[in-house]
């Protein structure tokens, strides 16, 4: 699955507008969401926006600026301290623009592994930083950790196909 | 070094934008403040939308359950409806069912109260000479009842209402029944009140005609018209029917009859055994 890093990849665009709209849903839907439907708690429709774009535009920057965006309103919106989705988030974005550059994204498969690894690095990534930086931070749950990284999985898989309707070659 | 940084501007970036939030988790900690302004701007930001996606959510589950509701009413409409007509089906064939027990009662009682043997049968087919088709002018009727059951020729047959006519042709498990409105059926019958006697025969519209009474005689129209005994076919005493229409002839009366028993809608009748048939009857009963 890995290419060289010399191999053209193809970069995709989606109209700014797309993004903005994208990003104000999917920040509604991990708002609203979760009140009707029980297993929503378990979904990250930001962190599935963040994957998406950052490994559809492959730049680093953007992913970045991306993760750390839809993070702070994502604290803001919640109840918790403003920076850990953030943080988290920012890592996620670089990561996955990253990761572009060396997999071949139109594979179900790659889509599959790459989004289960990034979930699970975000997961990570806030269960560290609650307990560096939180008095009383959350438990440690596994099983917790794997029921989110299914859910998200086949979230995105859905989501995915759906956002890819927008997109168009640079 | 700013080379370096150049060649890596993206991880820098990174670095700093993960510091910057680490300083502000720390400012947040450290002062117990959670940056309320940062908070209160986003909620103002968002709260239209979540507002807007509320109302939406609201109308499309209000929409949704309305939706479901009709459907479920429709359901169950047409559930009630299907069981409505079932009771109604059933109610209908209760109904039958304890008019037909009403009348096998009825025919008991009256069976039990004879002096003499009887044997209940079904009518089965209404027959006519010149016609096949049932109906108002029948004059003959078919029972289940026939040789197999002890029936021969010439027996009566009656209900709790009257005299019905005579057995005709008896077949291996049926028989003919000539009703008494049939113009070649006779019975010897007398006036109750006036105990003038005479012959029936068959009419016309449903009717019997009374036959050899002397004008001379008085007969009174709504007189009751019992059998008489004398023909050796119905017993003495059972109602036939009642005088309608009295008229005076060149010898003898014109009267019309109309039968005690509604000859269009009988269902159930009694044959009067014959001493012979009674013991055949009995017989078969032991069997």
């Amino acid at each position: 699955m890995p290419t060289s890093t010399h191999r053209p990849v193809a970069v995709f665009q989606v109209h700014p507008a797309i993004i903005s709209i994208v990003v104000l849903v999917a920040l509604l839907l991990q708002t609203f969401l979760p009140l009707k439907l029980p297993l929503a708690r378990l979904m990250d429709f930001p962190l599935l926006v963040v994957i998406y774009f950052a490994l559809m535009r492959r730049e680093k920057v953007f992913g970045i600026g991306l993760g750390t965006g839809l993070g702070l309103l994502q604290d803001a919106l919640s109840h918790g301290y403003i920076g850990i989705f953030g943080i988290a988030k920012a890592i996620v974005g670089y990561l996955a623009a990253s990761a572009s550059t060396r997999f071949e994204l139109e594979s179900l498969v790659a889509r599959t592994v790459l989004t289960a690894a990034f979930v699970l690095i975000h997961s990570l990534c806030l269960t560290v930083l609650q307990h560096a930086l939180l008095e009383s931070p959350p438990p440690f749950q596994p099983i917790a950790i794997a029921s989110t990284l299914l859910v998200n999985v086949a979230l995105g898989l859905i989501i995915f196909q759906i956002l890819d309707r927008f997109r168009r070659p640079a | 070094m700013p080379v370096f940084i150049r060649r890596h501007r993206s991880f820098f970036t990174l670095l700093a934008v993960v510091i910057a939030q680490v300083l502000l988790l720390s400012l947040q900690i450290t002062r117990n403040n959670h940056v309320p302004l940062i908070r209160y701007w986003a909620v103002e930001v968002f709260d239209p939308f979540e507002r807007s996606l509320g109302g939406l959510m609201n109308v499309a589950s209000t929409a949704y359950r309305t939706y479901r509701h009709l459907w479920h009413a429709e359901q169950e409409n047409q559930e009630l409806h299907i069981q409505l007509v079932a009771a109604q089906a059933q109610i209908q064939r209760l109904g039958e069912q304890a008019g037909e027990t009403e009348r096998l009662r009825a025919l008991l009682d009256f069976k039990n109260q004879l002096p003499f043997q009887t044997m209940a049968a079904e009518v089965i087919a209404s027959t006519m000479g010149n016609t096949s088709s049932p109906g108002e002018n029948s004059n003959a009727i078919s029972i289940d009842k026939g040789l197999d059951s002890g029936l021969t020729s010439d027996l009566a047959v009656i209900t709790p209402e009257g005299v019905v006519g005579k057995t005709l042709a008896v077949f291996s498990h049926q028989a003919q029944v000539l009703l008494i409105t049939d113009p070649s059926s006779g019975a010897g019958v007398t006036l109750a009140q006036s105990r003038v006697q005479g012959i029936l025969k068959g009419g016309s519209n449903g009717f019997c005609d009374l036959h050899y009474v002397m004008n001379e005689e008085v007969v009174n129209r709504g007189e009751a018209v019992v059998t008489s005994g004398l023909d050796q076919i119905y017993p003495k005493g059972l109602p036939v029917g009642t005088v309608m229409n009295v008229g005076d002839g060149n010898i003898y009366k014109t009267i019309n009859v109309k039968p005690s028993v509604d000859l269009n809608r009988l269902e159930m009748v009694l044959v009067v055994l014959k001493p012979a048939a009674a013991e055949q009857q009995a017989l078969n009963g032991i069997r």
